[in-house]
């Protein structure tokens, strides 16, 4: 105890050298605590700067408020609650589902081979096969699913097709990287055994790697397909199909309150979404 | 949970696994049949096959992406450091207006149970349940085209996993601080202070940082609808049919993107 306490007596006093200087305790020593500071200044003036070049306009921020609350109560308050009970826009949340569904599925079957190859420890080739995955991995995460639904409508038309596929490239980007990293972290021992055995890559894959990390790729899968749902709902927005092109169409006719009742609609699916994936994870990490 | 003591037989092991395995079963069979609607619902019925063509059509398309517009790197600059500046400054402003978010939403801190609490709870739903671009579209509607309007949008949208990975950062601390400061007779705000605040953050600081990086993801495509940006110049490519102006712009944001990858990598890497 007495070699604890003498460990943190650190003096809020300290007379150094006994020449009776009066020194004030800070957690920083000298040089360590000018370079916080320093980075500190260098942020400040760095937001600064920018709140200039964006030309924001500073005044505004108060006004903004009320504006925004008479905008709602004015414009979007009665949602129109008739409107997404309709036929048609029921059939477009089944769409949107399906989409999320197969799109994430696509996307977690590409991804469970290009995790596989992007994995330093178990790739084919480190060499040459790994900084490609990782590349593909990462360029599918960089581009938002939005611009991937973009170039997709570009390419092949409006429709459910280009929506699938913006998905699966989100998906394969989202669940590429967590695959990786979970097969990283894998125990070596067993992928030795087979590879000692004479095991192919593939064997090695499937016998060694896959076991282990079976029951955290379920749980990355589920997870996909929640945040793959939660893109869904707007992918349509650029004529993807689902329930983003209703939201663009009420937005473009200024038929707020039905964009109201369609925001609605969409926080809803998502919360039960969510409560979906969180209870089917919990499902499988207790089933194991 | 060894309930009973007598010993399973071999009959009963084989029948509880041939229950498990037609359970296993059910739900693959499920899982496919489901497979089959979807692909049946979307890309066999509700595509437009003609309009697609042949293999070498699409072919076709994509070749016109393929190239870059070299006249126009000398204009992406200024859009690259403002779509850099948003998610700077919009993940700033969340983490500001994720504050009182984050009080209310840990269940040790939080003022008073009953309201404070499903109220940030609803506050982090709506965020983050919300796409980016529904959330500019109604800031742009609010205050105008422009920066602002983006900076809200990924301001009141990364308040969501802030708030929620932050809050449970406080319900996760050492109790024992917090105790000591109320002993000596701290007030409540002394006790945020030197009591809770020094333990999260580090944490927190790696949340945002985080967040910054999915951030400079977010402000590329909000000039979409009018907040500026890459994104803007991106619509704009687009709608000149300019595919190898697309082309470029898309590897302006890939470019920016591995930037804040590293940033964000070094810079948790330094806190820890």
């Amino acid at each position: 105890m007495a070699n604890k306490t003498g460990e943190h007596n650190l003096p809020v006093h300290s007379s150094v050298g006994g020449d009776g200087v009066h020194r004030e305790w800070s957690r920083f020593k000298f040089p360590r605590s000018l370079i916080n500071y320093g980075i500190l200044l260098g942020i400040l003036l760095f937001f600064s700067y920018s709140v200039y070049y964006l030309n924001i306009p500073l005044e505004r921020i108060m006004g903004m408020f009320g504006r925004l609350g008479d905008l709602m109560a004015d414009r979007y308050f009665p949602p129109d609650m008739d409107y997404i009970v309709d036929l048609g826009y029921l059939d477009a949340i089944i769409e949107t589902i399906q989409m999320a569904y197969l799109g994430s599925l696509f996307g977690l079957l590409i991804s469970i081979v290009l995790g596989w190859f992007a994995a330093h420890n178990v790739s084919p080739s480190p060499k040459y096969i790994y900084p490609i995955a990782r590349l593909l991995t990462m360029g599918c995460r960089s581009v938002h699913e939005m611009i991937w639904a973009i170039l997709f409508v570009t390419i092949l038309g409006f429709g459910l097709l280009p929506g699938v596929l913006a998905l699966t490239m989100f998906s394969i980007g989202f669940s590429g990287k967590l695959f990786a990293e979970e097969i990283e972290s894998i125990q070596m021992g067993q992928v030795e055994a087979i590879r000692a055995m004479g095991g192919n890559h593939l064997q090695v894959f499937v016998y060694g790697v896959f076991p282990q990390v079976r029951v955290a790729f379920t749980g990355i899968a589920i997870y996909t397909w929640d945040v793959a749902f939660r893109a869904a709902t707007v992918v349509g927005f650029v004529g993807a199909g689902g329930m983003g092109w209703y939201l663009k169409r009420n937005v473009m006719q200024i038929e707020t309150e039905r964009v109201a009742a369609i925001l609605i609609s969409i926080v809803g699916l998502v919360v039960i979404s969510e409560f979906v994936s969180a209870w089917a994870r919990i499902r499988v990490s207790k089933a194991k | 949970m060894q309930t009973s003591s007598v010993p399973l037989t071999v009959d009963d092991i084989v029948r509880l696994r041939r229950k498990k395995q037609t359970v296993q079963f059910g739900f693959y069979f499920i899982l496919f049949i489901l497979v089959l609607w979807s692909i049946q619902a979307t890309v066999i019925d509700d595509t437009d096959w003609e309009r697609i063509g042949s293999l070498a059509d699409i072919g076709k398309s994509v070749s016109h992406f393929i190239g870059i517009d070299f006249a126009l790197i000398p204009n992406l600059l200024g859009p690259t450091i403002e779509t850099f500046m948003i998610a700077c400054i919009g993940t700033i402003l969340g983490l500001i207006i994720c504050l009182p978010a984050m009080w209310f939403g840990a269940l040790n801190v939080t003022p008073y149970k009953p309201i404070t609490y499903p109220l940030a709870r609803i506050a982090m739903t709506l965020s983050r349940s919300i796409h980016e671009i529904v959330w500019a579209l109604i800031f742009v509607s609010a205050v105008g085209l422009g920066a602002f309007a983006g900076i809200l949008a990924i301001a009141v949208r990364s308040l969501g996993f802030i708030a929620k990975m932050s809050a449970e950062a406080i319900e996760n601390i050492d109790p024992k601080p917090v105790e000591a400061i109320r002993a000596m007779g701290g007030s409540n705000l002394q006790v945020m202070l030197y009591g809770i605040m020094p333990q999260v953050l580090p944490v927190i600081l790696g949340i945002v940082i985080f967040e910054w990086e999915i951030n400079i993801r977010r402000s590329a495509i909000l000039g979409l609808v009018g907040a500026g940006g890459l994104g803007l110049v991106f619509f704009r490519q687009m709608n000149t049919f300019n595919y190898p102006g697309v082309t470029t712009v898309i590897l302006a944001i890939f470019g920016l993107i591995v930037v804040g990858e590293i940033t964000s990598h070094y810079s948790r890497k330094a806190l820890n």
